[in-house]
């Protein structure tokens, strides 16, 4: 079964609301995409056609290759003017053996009797909205076919397993959603490790001082820091860092990701997306410029990630160009003492899937000062310093991630920064996963100069013990 | 920014034009200023901002500080006609717990009975 995706249509009321791609607004702090892609897994498609529009860029970025959802995603551009069907009927040899499309911002909402083994008893189906397919299922082409041309099927569709199918209209139909889920819903969609006994979930990094008030039901994302006697609920889902001033109030409200709220503010019935605040009952946004009131608190990415990437790409060179001689040097010696060598493993890579890293093994248990120096003056990283200079990886990291050893630890990452040193160079105890964890979360030029510099020090210094 | 100031009864009905934010407060503390010197017995006003599409945190804290200063002269002030956008900016920064708002001028003026 194939899954096709399609976000290529704009959406004004969300264009409105946020900077972000519709297909990527969180639904209690996590994208809609992110839905779609547990559904077609549910689903048992394996394979996902995404169409692309506008924001195509951090669509792709966030889906990457669709190793979390253990599908395999290929990216496509809608063509002017064509219609979605048109296009399903373009690519019939596809869904020989069933379709599952999602067609518009529309949510599949899980009731309390829906359990995910359902999809294997769900009939073909079809729901519109303002005369606009927005989901389609069949299990062949005889089910399929018949849907795209407009035939109604019998049956109440996705009702029929417990999902109600929730056209995402406007900005009202957005935020009562999301007031939905944190009343009562979200502990259905949450994984192992949530806790929603009392319809509460707190995320990593979070701090809230003791004169702060939470009030259940709330949701509150990561990164997220709050000052002395807020009030946060009930009823108030807070995305990833956030900052929320003294004295403020947030109830029935929905904060979007990476905003500041300023102090003795009242948010009731509102959405804050950055400096914008939204009335979802009618979708007026107003955009405010007093950055003490309400403000994106986070600079723009690109300006941060091209600072960043240029420094350490000048880094990366002026190391490369220090380890340039002692590897011309000292790699003919190794070879020539065969006590170690370069061997391509395999790594999962951000844009490519997979790709294969040579990597500096010992074959024989003895000591070497030639074998020391080329650990301690860390050239056995050498060929992944090359990588960084053409762009395939960062100076400083998560650790790269083996294939398969790593593939459930990948699927964990909402971000996946390989790098050529990383936590585990100096600190050989530490757990793959939370740090790699922890680094996406304050990933920093800071943090990456704090890396590089422990790194290589230590490195040197226990060069030949590991 | 156009302030139009006239007096209804004992009360003075101040229209303002377009935006109150920081580039335009100046303008309205001035004019305002300048018809209060004039109309000395006028101790109650109503803020007219049918016309008034947008507020910034300048704006608010001048409606503020003519509030003050009203009251300090024993008079009151109350705000007519409050439009959606500024209406969410009173909403959240709680401004609506320190002024009256009525839906016209006429019913502000009531409020003065």
């Amino acid at each position: 079964m194939i899954a096709v995706l399609n976000t290529s249509m704009t959406r004004e009321w969300a264009t409105r609301m946020s900077d972000a791609p519709w297909p990527l607004l969180p639904v209690v702090n996590r994208p809609l995409l992110d839905y779609w892609m547990e559904t077609c897994a549910d689903a048992g498609a394996d394979r996902v056609y995404l169409i692309l529009g506008e924001g195509a860029k951090a669509v792709e970025d966030f889906i990457g290759s669709g190793d979390r959802w253990r599908v395999r995603v290929e990216f496509t551009f809608a063509r002017e003017g064509e219609n979605p069907l048109d296009y399903l009927k373009s690519i019939s040899a596809q869904w020989r053996d069933g379709l599952i499309y999602f067609g518009g911002p529309f949510f599949p909402r899980r009731r309390q009797a829906f359990r995910p083994e359902d999809f294997s008893r769900l009939k073909a189906c079809r729901h519109d909205h303002a005369g606009e397919a927005l989901f389609l299922f069949g299990r062949d082409d005889a089910e399929v076919a018949p849907l795209l041309n407009g035939a109604a099927p019998a049956g109440r569709g996705l009702e029929r397993i417990h999902v109600h199918p929730y056209a995402i209209a406007d900005t009202n139909a957005y935020y009562e959603l999301n007031m939905k889920m944190v009343m009562a819903e979200f502990s259905r969609y949450v994984t192992a490790g949530f806790s929603g006994a009392d319809g509460s979930s707190v995320g990593y990094n979070t701090r809230t001082p003791p004169s702060s008030h939470l009030a259940a039901p709330l949701i509150i994302g990561d990164d997220c820091r709050f000052g002395a006697m807020t009030t946060v609920g009930p009823n108030a889902v807070v995305g990833n860092h956030v900052i929320v001033d003294a004295y403020t109030e947030l109830t029935d409200c929905l904060i979007l990701d990476d905003t500041y709220v300023g102090r003795n503010l009242e948010i009731r019935d509102k959405i804050v997306a950055g400096n914008r605040v939204i009335d979802p009952k009618d979708g007026t946004v107003i955009e405010i410029d007093d950055s003490w009131l309400v403000a994106r608190n986070r600079p723009e990415m690109k300006t941060e990630d091209v600072v960043r990437y240029v420094v350490l790409w000048c880094v990366a060179l002026g190391l490369a160009a220090v380890q340039l001689v002692p590897f011309l040097i000292l790699m003919p010696i190794i070879l020539l003492t065969r006590i170690a060598a370069f061997e391509r493993r395999q790594f999962h890579d951000p844009t490519q899937g997979y790709v294969a890293l040579p990597t500096f093994t010992k074959r024989v248990n003895r000591k070497s000062v030639a074998y020391r120096l080329f650990r301690g003056l860390s050239l056995d990283r050498f060929p992944w310093l090359l990588r960084v200079l053409s762009g395939g990886m960062f100076l400083c990291g998560q650790p790269p991630m083996r294939h398969p050893e790593d593939d459930e630890i990948i699927k964990e990452l909402p971000r996946y920064y390989p790098g050529v040193f990383c936590y585990q160079d100096y600190n050989r105890d530490s757990d793959r996963l939370t740090d790699s964890l922890w680094y996406a979360h304050i990933r920093s030029m800071y943090e990456d100069v704090k890396i590089l510099i422990k790194a290589l020090i230590t490195r040197f210094v226990t060069a030949g013990r590991q | 920014m156009v302030v139009n100031c006239s007096k209804i009864g004992r009360v003075g009905v101040v229209q303002v034009s377009k935006s109150l934010t920081a580039a335009t407060v100046d303008s309205f503390r001035e004019q305002l200023s300048s018809w209060q010197d004039a109309e000395r017995d006028v101790k109650n006003y109503v803020i007219d901002l049918a016309q008034v599409d947008f507020m910034d945190s300048a704006g608010l804290g001048t409606l503020i500080a003519v509030l003050k200063r009203v009251s300090e002269r024993g008079g009151d002030m109350k705000i007519a006609n409050l439009r959606k956008k500024p209406r969410m900016v009173f909403e959240i920064t709680r401004a609506y717990k320190v002024f009256e708002i009525y839906d016209t001028v006429e019913d502000a003026l009531r409020g003065f009975d």
